[in-house]
């Protein structure tokens, strides 16, 4: 009985009225889209942000020095060491098994300029002392000019490694190989032998760890900046004056298995922190395995959250479809009266009152779907539009925000779909159970 | 029995209206045999629509039977007289009730479609009915797009296509003028020479008068049963439209 000429005979009576069925489709329409797009919005987010932190590398711990706070006000007081030591390194290379690799990295704000071109003003950048894993660890890639720092060869050699950027900055019309790069500040001089390939920043994650900006980075290896620079650190300004004393700005950690993740990140704290376990505060330990964990957990109730909107927006939609039945119902009293005097059963009027908000819902769901699936576009569109006429409000926007593609959750059609269709039955039963329970006799009298 | 197309024994409804109990029937009796043409006659509140709704298989009664065929009605639940109303009886309202969304030969598929057997065949017999009542050239139409006539007699047809076991008219004629009036009971005085059993509630004398057979219900119970000896019929019409006024017979037979 469910058949096509009972649907045919539904959809009849739904155009009886377009301009009600239409608004009616459109409250399930904007539920089904909505949920798509929340969906999708909502994990183009989490895959950004897991993709920031996949991008520490999952298998890694930072361990990171923080500059403590200064005590007392104004005045010249001896540096005071601060952050990890190569001391504390090396401990935590040699006694924990878990670790396969560790990478040490120590970062100097300097100005950098070019010796041979006088008219080039010195640039802030960043000095990193680092070793030949870095590039790997930190995935930066070579432009295919000259090659990265050697452990075996580059050490105690005045050379370094450009990125990509300050390279532009510094040799806009030469090719930087062989040049020297002036450091205004110590006086001293270091031959380019690479040139990295620009790397956008990275964002800052959760309050763990700083946005970094690999764009105006000089590399040099770590023994030579250990020789050249020591560890104490002398800023010299008009007027003012500030040393820190510091070994190691990062320490990279790869473990060699990613389930001991969590145990090595435990006994790591364990030996830099004190027995009480308090941590330190001019180190800081980030695992980004933990951090991925966090932002599953993060995503997971996002998507819920998400969820629920969409949800709220079905239950209008919904609602707005058992209003019209309803009054439906009431306006067709007589013909209901009419079918169940020549032969309807109470389940035919159920059915065919169910079947009218089962394609209502199930016209919306279709082209709510549709609408989802424009969301990428919609968000791409917008984008660009931004950047044509609000490039102001497009730049003050987080990154996240800015960036974000929405990624379409397969699972997501079916799902609205469903959801459509049980929106239909959920809310068209009420209905077509009124009807079906009307008192023939009265209904036919029904005017 | 066989022959009989219904049969009610003692049939009461009483009505409980807050604390008042309204009798309505209070136990009626009577046989309608096949090809019978039964007028059902009274005035308001003698229980004549609560006969109707009781014929019509639409109610259920207090007591007594209504046997329709083998099967006492008076005992089925709702689906049982919904199958009822489907298989054994044939409707025929005052308004038409026309369902207003479906076209001319859709209407009169109603009835089958509720019972499922719509098929090509049956489809072709609903073609037939409505040429039969002279609506083969307006299939496609809506009801609103027919006369009052015209819409009568698509209920007619579809009112005879489950092959019913009597036509139930109620007030079939009320919303006529008096010429469609005398065409629908023409149409009904036809059908019932082929052989149909028709049992019409009415209150016009006019129109009780084309039935063999006029009961009277008086308070609930019946009056007056009686067969009539006076019958307008076609043929008579016909003799009388030739030597009088149309108008003049009608206006006679009131004095």
């Amino acid at each position: 009985m469910f058949g096509l000429r009972t649907w045919i005979l539904g959809v009849k009576s739904l155009l009886l009225h377009p301009m009600r069925s239409l608004l009616t489709v459109l409250g399930i329409f904007i539920g089904v889209a909505s949920v798509i797009w929340l969906l999708a919005i909502g994990e183009g987010i989490g895959k950004k942000a897991k993709e920031q932190i996949e991008g520490l590398g999952a298998d890694n711990i930072i361990v990171r020095s923080r500059k403590p706070p200064d005590e007392g006000a104004g005045g010249f007081s001896a540096p005071k060491l601060f952050g990890l030591t190569r001391a504390e390194c090396d401990t935590i290379e040699s006694t924990i098994e878990t670790i396969g690799s560790v990478l040490r990295i120590r970062e100097l704000p300097y100005k950098f300029s070019y010796a041979g071109n006088p008219d080039v003003k010195p640039i802030d950048g960043r000095l990193v002392g680092c070793t030949e894993g870095y590039a790997e660890v930190t995935r930066l890639e070579m432009s295919g000019v000259g090659r990265f720092l050697k452990d075996d060869i580059d050490v105690n050699v005045n050379v370094c490694v450009l990125a990509g950027e300050l390279s532009a900055y510094l040799f806009p019309f030469e090719d930087p190989i062989g040049k020297q790069i002036y450091l205004p500040e110590s006086q001293d001089y270091f031959r380019v032998i690479g040139v990295l390939k620009p790397k956008n920043a990275t964002a800052a994650i959760g309050g763990s760890l700083d946005a970094q900006d690999f764009s105006r980075d000089v590399y040099i290896h770590i023994k030579t900046m250990e020789q050249r620079f020591g560890d104490t650190v002398i800023k010299r300004g008009s007027g003012s004056f500030s040393a820190q004393e510091f070994q190691l700005s990062q320490a990279t950690l790869r473990v060699k298995d990613v389930r001991d993740v969590p145990r090595t990140a435990n006994v790591i704290k364990a030996t830099l922190f004190s027995k009480e376990g308090e941590p330190r505060q001019d180190i800081s330990v980030i695992v980004p395995y933990e951090l991925l964990e966090q932002a599953a957990t993060t995503k997971f109730m996002f998507m819920v959250f998400m969820g629920l909107i969409a949800a709220i927006s079905l239950l209008v939609g919904g609602i707005g479809i058992m209003n019209i039945m309803l009054a439906t119902v009431t306006e067709r009293t007589r013909e209901i009266g009419i079918r169940r005097a020549i032969g309807a059963k109470r389940k035919d009027i159920i059915q065919q009152f169910l079947i009218e908000t089962i394609a209502l819902s199930v016209v919306g769901g279709a082209t709510g779907i549709l609408g989802g699936l424009l969301c990428p576009a919609a968000v791409d569109a917008t984008r660009f539009v931004m950047e044509q006429f609000a490039p102001k409000i497009l730049d003050s926007l987080p990154e996240i925000v800015r960036e974000t593609d929405a990624v379409i959750v397969p699972l997501s059609i079916p799902l609205a779909f469903c959801i459509s269709v049980m929106v239909g039955v959920i809310f068209g039963i009420y209905p077509a159970m009124r009807a079906a329970q009307m008192d023939p006799i009265e209904a036919l009298r029904h005017e | 029995m066989a022959d009989l197309a219904a049969s009610i024994k003692e049939l009461t409804k009483t009505y409980k209206l807050q604390s008042e109990e309204v009798r309505a029937l209070r136990g009626v009796t009577f046989d309608v045999p096949q090809g019978d043409y039964v007028a059902i006659m009274g005035p308001s509140g003698s229980g004549k629509s609560t006969l109707l709704n009781l014929l019509g298989c639409l109610d259920r009664p207090t007591s007594g039977s209504f046997f329709l065929g083998e099967d006492d009605v008076a005992k089925m639940d709702d689906d049982g007289l919904s199958t009822i109303r489907a298989t054994r009886i044939g409707f025929v309202f005052q308004s038409y009730n026309l369902i207003p969304q479906l076209t001319v030969e859709e209407n009169i598929e109603v009835p089958l479609y509720y019972q499922g057997r719509l098929d090509p065949s049956a489809r072709q017999r609903c073609r037939e009915l409505a040429s039969m009542v002279g609506l083969g050239e307006r299939l496609g139409h809506r009801p609103t797009q027919l006369s009052g006539g015209q819409q009568q007699r698509v209920a007619i047809a579809r009112s005879l296509v489950n092959d019913p076991y009597f036509i139930l008219a109620d007030e079939a004629t009320g919303n006529l003028d008096s010429v469609t009036t005398d065409e629908i009971l023409q149409l009904f005085e036809r059908l019932n020479n082929e052989g149909r059993t028709i049992i019409m509630v009415t209150h016009e004398d006019e129109v009780s008068a084309h039935a063999k057979r006029v009961i009277r219900l008086r308070d609930g119970l019946i009056q007056t049963d009686i067969q009539n000896t006076d019958r307008v019929t076609n043929l008579k019409k016909e003799a009388m439209a030739k030597i009088q006024d149309p108008a003049k017979p009608q206006m006679e037979r009131k004095v």
